[in-house]
Formats: C-alpha cells, structure tokens, sequence
C-alpha cells in the first residue's frame, strides 16, 4: 500500500503531494501553525522513559544506515549522574547515492529541532552538536537560521521549555566537519567533534556509556530524529499501522520495518529525487511510479538499494522490497540509508566496481592495515580489469580481499571496511560472467584463499 | 587520502608580522565559539574553518597562532588540519571548483564533463591555473545525486551540469 499522506515531507512539497518546484524554507511560524512541536509539547508532559518507552515499542529504527533500533539505543544510557550527557546529531550525508537528511535540512529544519528537543528531554542531554558536512554550506546557514528561531522561541537556551537538563539550559550548536567520509562513522565523528582526526574508535566503550568528551553521548541521523516529533505526536500505533511488519515465522525480538522512510533515488532514472514512502516499496514501484521510470526507456540491470556501502541488487531483483530485511532476502548488506542508484542495461559493472573502490580506497582513515591496504588493491586490481589487463587471478584476489576485511571478519575497527567489502564482492559475484569476460583467460598455479573456500 | 604522510619535518616557515588570527577574529571566536565547548580543542575545527574563510587557505603561521589560541601544540593542530581535505594547507586559487566522481555522477556523463572543463581551464584536477584563479578537483559525493553531475564552486553548489551548461557557469566567475 503505498503510502497516503506525507510524514516527513509534510512541509515539503513531493511527488505524489505536491511539487519539488513549490519548495521553500518552513520558519518557526509556518511550522507551527501546521501542528509543529505539537509532538514536543506531548513528551514535555511525559517523564523521560515514558517518552524513550514510546520509542521502543513504535520499533523506530534508525535511518542512518545501521538501522539500529533508536528508543533501545536511548535506554542504554547510565543513569543520570548530575553530570554533561550530549546528543550528537549525525548530518554527515557523504554515503555516495544518499541526498536525503539534505532535504529535511534545506526546507523543513524545526522537524529535526524538534526531533532533537524530544530526545534531549527523554534521554537528559544538556548540549546537542549538529555535525554537518562541510560541503554543506547553504545547509549549515539554513540550520543556524533555523536554530536561533528557536532560541527566540525558548526550544533551546536560558528560559527553555525543556527546563534545565544537567544543571544546565540546553544548547543545540551547528558544527561543520570539513571534508571527510569517516566522520559520519559515529566515533569518528565524535573524534572530529573533539577537534582530532575523525579516527573511529574501538568499541566498547560504546557512545552511550563514553562518547563525546568521555561523557554518555547519543548519536543519530538526521531522519530518525525527524520521524521522533511526528511519532510523539500520533502515538507507536499510528506509526506501526505504516512500512512494513516483521516477516513471517519471525520472533519478535527480531525489529520489523515500521514506518515511512525517505527514498532518494538517483542514476538513470528520468525523474531522479527523494520520495517518501512506505518501508518496504518494492524497488520496481519506486522506479515506474515514483522516479518515472528508467531514463531514455532503457532496460533496468542494477541497483544499489541504499548508498554504495550496501552492494548491488541484479536484474532478477528487480522486484525486491526495500526494507531492513533485504540484506536476508537479497545477499545484500542491508538498506542502508535507501539511497538508491539505478544502472540501466548499458552500464558496464567493471566500472562501477572501480568507481566504488576508487571511493573507500580514497575516503579509508588509514588505522586497519586490512581496510587501508584492501580498499587500494581492489581500486588497483578494478582498474586494471577495467583496462583491460586483467587475469583470472585478479578476480580471485578481489574476492579474496573483500571476505577478509571489515569488521565483521572481526578484521577492522568501522564499518568502512565492510561497505567496501559487500559492494565490490557483490558485484563480481552478481556479474560474474561480466567480468569473467574482460580478462584474459589464464589462472596461475596459485591457489585462492577464496577459492578453496578458506575464508568466509 | 588522508592517511598519506606529508613531509612537514624541515620545511621553512614563511612569517610575517601581522597576525592571521587577528585580534578582532580572537574576540569574536571567544565569545561565540569557544563557550560552545566543554575543551578547548573542540574548537578547533571552527577556528580552522574561520581563519580560512578570511585568508583562503591556512598558512603554517596561521597553525601556529591557532595552536597558542586554544593551547595545543602546533603538531596537534597539523596533525587534525593535515586530515581533512577542506583545510587548504596551500594557497588555492580564487575559485576551487570541485566535481563530483562518485557513482551516481558518473553513470550520469560526469567524466566527459570534468575533461572538458580541464580543457576549457587548461589545468588537470589537482592544479591550479597559473593566474591563481582557478583551482580544479574531483570531490566524492556532493550530496547532490539526484541531479548529478553536480560540482561546487567555492560555496555554491551547481546541479545538473551539462557541457554546455558548465561553460556559462564559468562565464559568471569574475
Ligand atoms: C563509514 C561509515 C560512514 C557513515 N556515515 C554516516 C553518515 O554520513 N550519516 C549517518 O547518519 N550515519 C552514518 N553512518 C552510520 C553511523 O555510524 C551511525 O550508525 C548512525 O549515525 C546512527 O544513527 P541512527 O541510529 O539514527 O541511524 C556511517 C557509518 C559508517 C561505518
Ligand atoms: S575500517 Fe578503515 S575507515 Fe574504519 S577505522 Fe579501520 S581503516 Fe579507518
Ligand atoms: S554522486 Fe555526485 S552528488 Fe552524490
């Protein structure tokens, strides 16, 4: 069922409510006037884990990428200790094929004040730092217009409704990063936040219990706390009646897909753009209805369902529901953060295989031996196949490379490492013959790790 | 690649005697900037984008003078300025223009784009043109692919450039 009235967007005009052309920027007045902080007023009369407890059982996940199920994340804070507790809000958006947390911030930027007011008041965080990337100038101007009207409007500062938090007024800053992927990894960004290189940290300690200056910190996306102000507002029974339940046979401890999510598709499509919709929209729908279908009529051969970290999705998959179970059903990594780029039948997968190494060779921070050296063979070995002079063996030893680095091998500090992991093997495996058929034919006595099957 | 090393160890520091983190700077950054911070490193990162929006780039004086202002070691602030590619820690021309490689950009013609402007400047990514006006770069995901290909011309953002397009982009460049 798609879905019938705007959540996110409801400020914002979008296909099929509106039109992008008709976008403008929604002040403090127009906000409110349209049922803003109305959901904040409501978690204001509720005591904290009343509201963190309204989160978990509306099962919101978060829309960064992990899709880390929030209000769980929220109660793993110690308890209150008089002491600073921070909200680091995570508006990097560098995850090629992501323009999503762009839009909120560009036309609707109280949604996400309110979202962060709500989780300062439930989870008793005095200080919450916007990281933003620093490509995003206009972005940045607009958060900050955004944010001193809600100073004027006691959300944040001396006066607040929130009351004191910590023995302090709650603040709510801008910070602007300055160019650099990792630092949307969220220790990473926690180290930028401090003023170091954006080197992720090992874990534990988890933010939670040590994060921003060694103190309790919580860390969002931009989107998940946006979706918080609606969420508080209608109620979990509301929110859960949206996206998609939790699959068949399934225990419920297992978090299902509830939900609208924002869907930015991009690459050859004719209509390209964000788009709300139900979790779980089949990719085909969002291709034919939402971006109009494939560009000049061509035919669809791939997609990557959401940033190029998540691998690649093939013709057959054409169908395949967007949800936070696709990793499962489709061999992919997961959702991501439904940023979705589509190849038509002309594309050459080589390529794209280069692009995406080119990129995580370029953006790794250089700590994991395994991540650093990796992510550069596999942007060595891609360029070579793509120029034509590649063997058997340097498709063996990409495989090889990618099963045996990230963090999920167990061989890398972040999460870097694993995204370039299933997007270069995903691809190879899918397009196998694609490949096959732009090296020579020859396979040296040396035996594969990957081939005898002795790593996973 | 930020995990480059680059060679700092003996190089000369050229000086001069006006400051580049001014005093008016200084009083400004300690009322609204610094407050904002439980450390006086966490300032850093605003302090360096500060001084670069009023001399375009980051001089090692300049490092220097930062490192005094929040009480950290000049290598300490080498070493964060070092690691971002938006700290310019060479002069770069008046307008750096930086187009978006990655993948929805190039499924999208942003390869012919970039050659053509190369040829149009003269310059090949990475340089700069010797009038110190332009200075060219590839940029990973600009945030902007759902009208790719896109580039940034110092603050502001270009979507949907096409080749001829690009060329009346550059025409507004004074
Ligand atoms: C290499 C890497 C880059 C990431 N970049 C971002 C990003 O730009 N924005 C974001 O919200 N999350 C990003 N994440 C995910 C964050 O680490 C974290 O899971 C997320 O911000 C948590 O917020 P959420 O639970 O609300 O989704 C990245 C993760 C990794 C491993
Ligand atoms: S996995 Fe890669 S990006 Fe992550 S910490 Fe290690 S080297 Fe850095
Ligand atoms: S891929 Fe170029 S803006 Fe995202």
């Amino acid at each position: 069922m798609p879905l019938a009235q705007p959540v996110l967007c409801k400020r914002i005009p979008t296909y099929p409510w509106g039109d992008p052309k008709d976008r403008q920027y929604v002040g403090y007045d127009q906000f409110t006037a349209t049922g803003g902080y109305v959901g904040l007023t409501k978690a204001l009369a509720m005591a904290p884990k009343a509201v963190i407890d309204l989160v978990k059982e509306a099962e919101l996940r978060g829309r960064g990428g992990a899709g880390f199920p929030a209000g769980l994340k929220w109660s793993f804070l110690p308890p209150e200790d008089g002491q600073r507790r921070y909200l680091a809000v995570n508006a990097d958006e560098s995850e090629p094929g992501t323009f999503k947390d762009r839009l909120l911030i560009d036309f609707d930027p109280h949604l996400l004040l309110e979202g962060i007011a709500i989780a300062m008041h439930a989870c008793r965080l005095d200080t919450a730092y916007i990281y933003i990337r620093g490509e995003y100038h206009a972005q940045a101007k607009t958060l900050q217009r955004a944010i001193d009207e809600a100073y004027a409007h006691k959300i944040f500062g001396e006066g607040s409704r929130l009351g004191q938090i910590n023995a302090l007024w709650p603040n709510c800053y801008v910070h602007r990063g300055a160019g650099a992927y990792i630092c949307g990894e969220e220790t990473g960004l926690l180290e930028s936040l401090e003023g170091k290189r954006g080197w992720p940290r090992i874990k534990p300690p988890f933010p939670a219990v040590a994060g921003a200056f060694a103190r309790p910190t919580i860390i969002n996306n931009v989107e998940t706390l946006a979706m918080v102000g609606p969420l508080l507002d209608q109620g979990p029974t509301w929110f859960k009646s949206l996206g998609k339940g939790r699959p068949d046979g399934v225990p419920a401890s297992v978090p299902a897909s509830f939900g609208p999510k924002l869907y930015g598709i991009s690459g050859h499509v004719n209509r390209p753009g964000v788009y709300e919709e139900n979790l779980g929209i089949k990719l085909s729908t969002l291709i034919e209805d939402h971006a109009a279908g494939m560009l000049k009529g061509k035919k669809f051969k791939a997609a990557i369902p959401g940033g190029i970290s998540m691998g690649v999705l093939g013709p057959d998959e054409y169908h395949a529901e967007l949800d936070f179970d696709i990793g499962r059903k489709h061999n992919c990594l997961g959702l991501g953060t439904a940023g979705v780029i589509v190849m038509d039948q002309d594309t050459d997968m080589v390529a794209v295989a280069r692009n995406i190494a080119r990129f995580f060779a370029h953006e790794s921070c250089g700590q994991c031996t395994p991540c650093r050296e990796g992510t550069g063979w596999m942007y060595k070995v891609l360029t070579r196949v793509e120029a034509g002079g590649g063997t058997l063996d340097d498709l063996d030893l990409l495989l090889e490379v990618s099963a045996s680095m990230g963090a999920m091998p167990g061989t890398t500090i972040c999460g870097l490492a694993d995204g370039a992991n299933w997007a270069v093997r995903t691809i190879v495996n899918k397009f196998w013959p694609e490949f096959e058929a732009r090296v020579a034919q020859t396979r040296s006595n040396r035996v594969s790790l990957a081939v005898v099957g002795a790593t996973h | 690649m930020a995990w480059i090393a680059k060679n700092s160890a003996g190089a000369t520091i050229e000086r001069r005697s006006e400051p580049y983190l001014t005093p008016v700077l200084k009083a400004k950054l300690e009322a609204d900037v610094l407050p904002r911070y439980p450390t006086k490193r966490a300032a850093l990162l605003p302090v360096l984008h500060a001084v670069q929006h009023e001399h375009h780039w980051l001089p090692a004086q300049a490092l220097e003078e930062i490192a005094a202002f929040l009480d950290l070691a000049p290598s300490q602030v080498l070493d964060t300025a070092s690691f971002y590619e938006e700290f310019w820690l060479n002069p770069k021309g008046k307008y750096l223009i930086m187009v978006c490689q990655s993948l929805s950009c190039e499924l999208m013609g942003q390869t012919g784009l970039l050659g053509k402007i190369s040829r149009k400047l003269g310059i090949a990514p990475g340089q700069t043109t010797p009038d110190g006006k332009y200075t060219l770069m590839t940029a990973e995901c600009l945030g902007s692919c759902g009208s790719a290909p896109c580039a940034l011309v110092n603050e502001v953002l270009h979507e949907n450039i096409h080749a001829d397009n690009f060329e009346r982009i550059l025409d507004t460049l004074e």
